[in-house]
């Protein structure tokens, strides 16, 4: 038996295609290389701001047992996570933000597309001011001396920062719906589910996306409040005590934690989804 | 065969100061393979009519039937714009308005219209990913595709350059002679309704039906051709009389 061997050539590239994946290269290193000394930066000033590391300070200028330097942190970071609090704290955080902003999602959605109807636009209009603006602070305090240490105490001000956000977004999506797309389905005689489920909702995700942002991140500050006030456990609860005790290596700890987690949560999970839903958008702006 | 029925049409927005009678008594019938050209100026309910008998409006008063041996017939509809998904890939664009999008004969269908208006290989493109001119054919594929009984055309090659707009009429003329649809045919362009058509609809402002032309000529029509010179001609002439041209 003869092997046919196939000579397969690379299509070579024309130096307009080379000179543009050259600078795309490079504005993707430059990227890189601001983002890292933004991180270069801020955690050398947090260190040096602690320590007279090099010889180059007169002295400290801050206490170390005010400001932990960053370098402490890290160390620290290993006792918390051996001690097992890190997972159970974390755990009952997110289960708090997942359900206070699992309600909020559901009821501002349900709003958001409720206010297309002018009676309930009036109905609801100012209760959605009032959630945008109202500090989270005083929802917490109302949660706590309503109903104390009870799921209600943190599960209320969750719902009642973020569901407004939420419904503001949804119902700038639905007021912005492609009247010209969903026409062309009528005149195809389109079903109402398909239209729904090819028109509507893909319109309406970046909103959805958006409010999940938001909501999260603002979510994200008032459950630690909430657990800095009235829990006895959590990451705010930590903190708290961390802060009694006088431990502000641990706090910082969890502030950081918390940061790193937060940052986890925006650039890698809800990034991926975003890449999933608006894969298109990418594929055109590279045509 | 399809047949297009209008008994004393009327259409009217708003209420009040602010009504608008986009169209008034107009009585129609269309029956069989004929391409009919709408024409008329600017706010003379063209599109209003379109989009009635497509479903897109409701009548104020007056009927609309229409019927493919005498069941309720397929529509398809060609736009202005394209209107397409822009999430949607292209041949995801045709399978959204097929009866059984997820079918290997739909798919099949769509393949073979998009062979037609030579876009065969850019089934998995982005409508983004496509010119002016590309989009508008996958548009005509689209409504070709549903294998429409009557197809609806609001203007469709209005926003292309003179060039893309000569080719897809080209096009669009073959597609029609080997598939043999009714073809309701919007557009404000004189010229094009003689190429194009067997019969011209004139409306005036006020969506009054003010003439009903039939133009006798063989296809296919080319604009340099004498007869369709003189033929254009003498339907500019009707314009003149019924004081239609814009001023």
């Amino acid at each position: 038996m003869t092997a046919v061997q196939e000579r397969h050539e690379e299509p070579t590239k024309s130096a307009e295609e080379q000179r543009l994946e050259a600078a795309a290269r490079k504005e993707k290193q430059l990227k890189w290389f601001w983002r890292i000394m933004g991180y270069i930066t801020v955690l050398g000033v947090w260190e040096f701001a602690i320590a007279d590391i090099l010889g180059l300070a007169t002295g400290r200028t801050l206490d170390e047992n005010l400001l932990p330097g960053p370098l402490r942190i890290v160390e620290t970071f290993p006792d918390i996570v051996a001690s097992g609090r890190f997972f159970t704290s974390f755990g009952a955080t997110l289960t708090r933000i997942g359900v206070g902003f699992g309600i909020a999602l559901i009821l501002g959605t349900a709003i958001g597309l409720l206010t297309q109807i002018k009676w309930f636009e009036n109905f609801f209009r100012d209760f959605q001011t009032v959630g945008l603006t109202a500090p989270g602070l005083v929802w917490a305090l109302v949660g706590l001396i309503i109903w104390g240490f009870k799921p209600m105490g943190w599960i209320f001000p969750i719902v009642m920062v973020t569901f407004a956000l939420v419904s503001v977004n949804i119902a700038e999506g639905v007021r912005s719906l492609p009247k010209d797309l969903i026409d062309m389905a009528k005149a195809f005689g389109t079903p109402q589910l398909r239209r729904q489920r090819e028109i509507v909702i893909p319109h309406l995700a970046p909103f959805i996306f958006t409010a999940i942002r938001f909501g999260f991140s603002i979510g994200w500050k008032v459950t630690v409040l909430t657990e800095v006030f009235s829990s006895n456990e959590g990451i705010g609860f930590e903190m708290r005590v961390a802060s009694q005790l006088f431990r502000l290596d641990e706090f910082f700890t969890w502030v950081l934690s918390f940061f790193v987690f937060a940052l986890f949560l925006e650039k890698v999970v809800l990034q991926y989804f975003e890449r999933r839903f608006f894969h298109w958008r990418q594929e055109v702006a590279t045509a | 065969m399809a047949q297009i029925k209008i008994d004393n049409l009327r259409k009217e927005f708003g209420v009040g100061d602010d009504k608008v009678v986009a169209l008034q008594n107009v009585n129609l019938e269309i029956e069989g393979d004929v391409f009919v050209s709408i024409v008329g100026p600017s706010g003379c309910g063209k599109s209003t009519l379109l989009n009635i008998l497509s479903g897109i409006e409701t009548p104020s008063s007056g009927k609309v039937e229409i019927t493919q041996d005498r069941h309720d017939a397929n529509p398809g509809y060609v736009f202005q714009a394209a209107r397409l998904l822009p999430w949607r890939t292209v041949m995801d664009n045709l399978l959204f308005v097929q009866k059984d999008p997820d079918s290997e004969e739909a798919r099949a269908r769509c393949q073979k219209y998009l062979d037609m208006v030579h876009l065969g290989d850019k089934g998995d493109k982005y409508p983004g990913e496509l010119s002016g001119g590309m989009q508008q054919r996958v548009g005509i594929a689209r409504a070709f595709a549903v294998e429409p009984d009557v197809l609806f055309m609001d203007e469709p090659f209005s926003h292309l350059d003179a060039i893309t707009a000569r080719s897809l009429r080209r096009e669009l003329h073959e597609m029609w002679a080997a598939t043999g649809k009714t073809i309701l045919f919007v557009t404000h362009d004189v010229g094009e309704a003689v190429e194009l058509s067997n019969r011209i609809l004139v409306f005036a402002k006020g969506g009054k039906l003010e003439d009903d032309i039939n133009v006798e000529l063989p296809f296919p029509r080319d604009a340099a051709n004498e007869e369709v010179a003189v033929a254009k001609a003498q339907v500019l002439k009707k314009f003149e009389d019924l004081d239609l041209v814009a001023t």
